[in-house]
């Protein structure tokens, strides 16, 4: 028990009120001890007073009644009572613990399987990805074969075009250096004969 | 010279006359009874205050008679009997201490008269009896004669012995302690008698667990496996 600073002035406070009353007391009676109340002068008191024996069993027993009916009764039931609360409790808090320990297992579990999902949801994305990668690059190889055969054949064209154009300027030059060589107007059918046996001859040569 | 505190008249009620000393008495119970009514009187589950130091009394006394007499249900049975005597015994000594007591008119403590404490060892020797025969039947009264027939007049000696003893242990040392007192007070009225009323705080405590203690081993040993 705690005892503060009130607890010693209230017992030093009732201590000196005894001594003090006691004190006041013994003065009162002129410094002489004033005889016992109810004793007559010279007389001792009786052995067997059957009146007090009677009353003090009549009292001690209605103490005792007193004592069953407010303190026994009461404390022993609420003892009681307290007794069945504590283990009711204690029941009620094993079947938390119990409670609390399936819901810890069912949160790992549904833990452990999110975590699945989790997995297979990146290797899905992962996969998906890889695919998309896959598809453009063959689409971009593609579109670049695309290209490039579509410019091999321009190249082509023009190649086929300036070599068409190249043979029309021979056949012209040949034409007039022929002119110059003959000395004359070449005909139509001369010329058609000509230069096509130039370009082919040359052609062969300039390809 | 005065043996014992006077047991003077205070008033009659009709043809009963009361005692100064029962008059205390009467006033004591009624305080005793007012604490319990108090403490019990709004129990809480979780005790406080008052409620907190009554049941701690009447825990630590069901305990304690547990442990003193070694079966539980004997000390179930007499617990309240014993700490009755206990808190009467207790109250009673001290109430001795209180300025004027023995002085003021309807104010004598009780335990200073030994009608008072013989009515208190007659109620353990019944008390022990009655624990003999409901615990061993009328198989009890084999005890008078053990451990052979010849041992008859020294049991019943002993017997008688035990109220006497408590009677006279309980009147003497409290009358003794108050006689002590009041020669004191005579001779130094101021301080001296203070070390002796210190004194008498724990001889009132110390006189009142003697006499339960006694009485609950009287008890146990008439209900225990020995008879």
């Amino acid at each position: 028990m705690r005892r503060n600073k009130w607890f010693y002035i209230s017992a030093l406070l009732l201590s000196l009120t005894f001594v003090m009353g006691l004190a006041a007391l013994c003065m009162a009676s002129g410094g002489e001890l004033a005889p016992p109340v109810g004793q007559p002068a010279g007389k001792t008191p009786a052995f067997g007073n059957y009146f007090v024996i009677g009353w003090t069993a009549v009292n001690f027993f209605v103490l005792l009644a007193l004592m069953y009916k407010f303190a026994y009764g009461p404390i022993n039931n609420m003892l009681e009572q307290r007794t069945n609360t504590i283990e009711s409790s204690l029941k009620h808090a094993e079947e938390v613990k119990v409670e609390v320990e399936q819901m810890r297992k069912e949160t790992q579990a549904n833990l452990a399987e999110s975590r699945k999902e989790a997995q297979e949801i990146v290797g899905r994305a992962t996969k998906a990805a890889d695919d998309a990668k896959n598809e453009i690059l063959a689409r971009a190889k593609e579109d670049a074969a695309n290209m490039k055969s579509k410019a091999e054949a321009e190249i082509k064209s023009a190649t086929d075009a300036a070599k068409a154009e190249l043979k029309d300027t021979a056949a012209a030059l040949a034409l007039m250096a022929a002119e110059k060589v003959l000395g004359r107007t070449i005909t139509d059918a001369d010329h058609q004969a000509m230069a096509k046996q130039f370009v082919n001859e040359a052609g062969d040569l300039l390809c | 010279m005065t043996f014992g505190m006077w047991d003077g008249v205070f008033f009659n009620l009709g043809p009963i006359p009361v005692d100064h000393l029962i008059f205390t008495e009467w006033v004591l119970i009624a305080l005793i009874g007012i604490i319990a009514i108090s403490a019990t009187r709004n129990m809480q589950m979780v005790p406080r205050g008052l409620q907190n130091a009554f049941e701690a009394i009447i825990i630590f006394t069901y305990d304690f008679f547990t442990q003193l007499m070694d079966e539980e249900h004997v000390a179930k049975k007499w617990a309240p009997l014993l700490t009755s005597f206990f808190l009467f015994i207790l109250c009673s000594n001290y109430s001795g201490l209180i300025p004027g007591a023995a002085h003021i008119e309807g104010f004598q403590p009780p335990t200073s008269n030994w009608n008072v404490t013989m009515t208190l060892a007659i109620i353990t020797f019944f008390s022990i009896h009655i624990a003999g025969f409901s615990e061993h039947g009328a198989h009890y009264l084999s005890h008078f004669v053990s451990p052979s027939w010849a041992m008859l007049p020294l049991n019943l000696v002993e017997e008688v012995a035990h109220p006497l003893s408590l009677t006279v242990r309980l009147f003497g040392n409290i009358f003794g302690e108050e006689m002590v007192i009041a020669f004191l007070m005579f001779m130094a009225p101021f301080l001296v008698p203070s070390a002796i009323m210190g004194l008498s705080l724990l001889l009132g405590a110390i006189q009142a667990i003697v006499f339960t203690i006694l009485s609950s081993s009287y008890i146990a040993a008439a209900a225990g496996a020995g008879h």
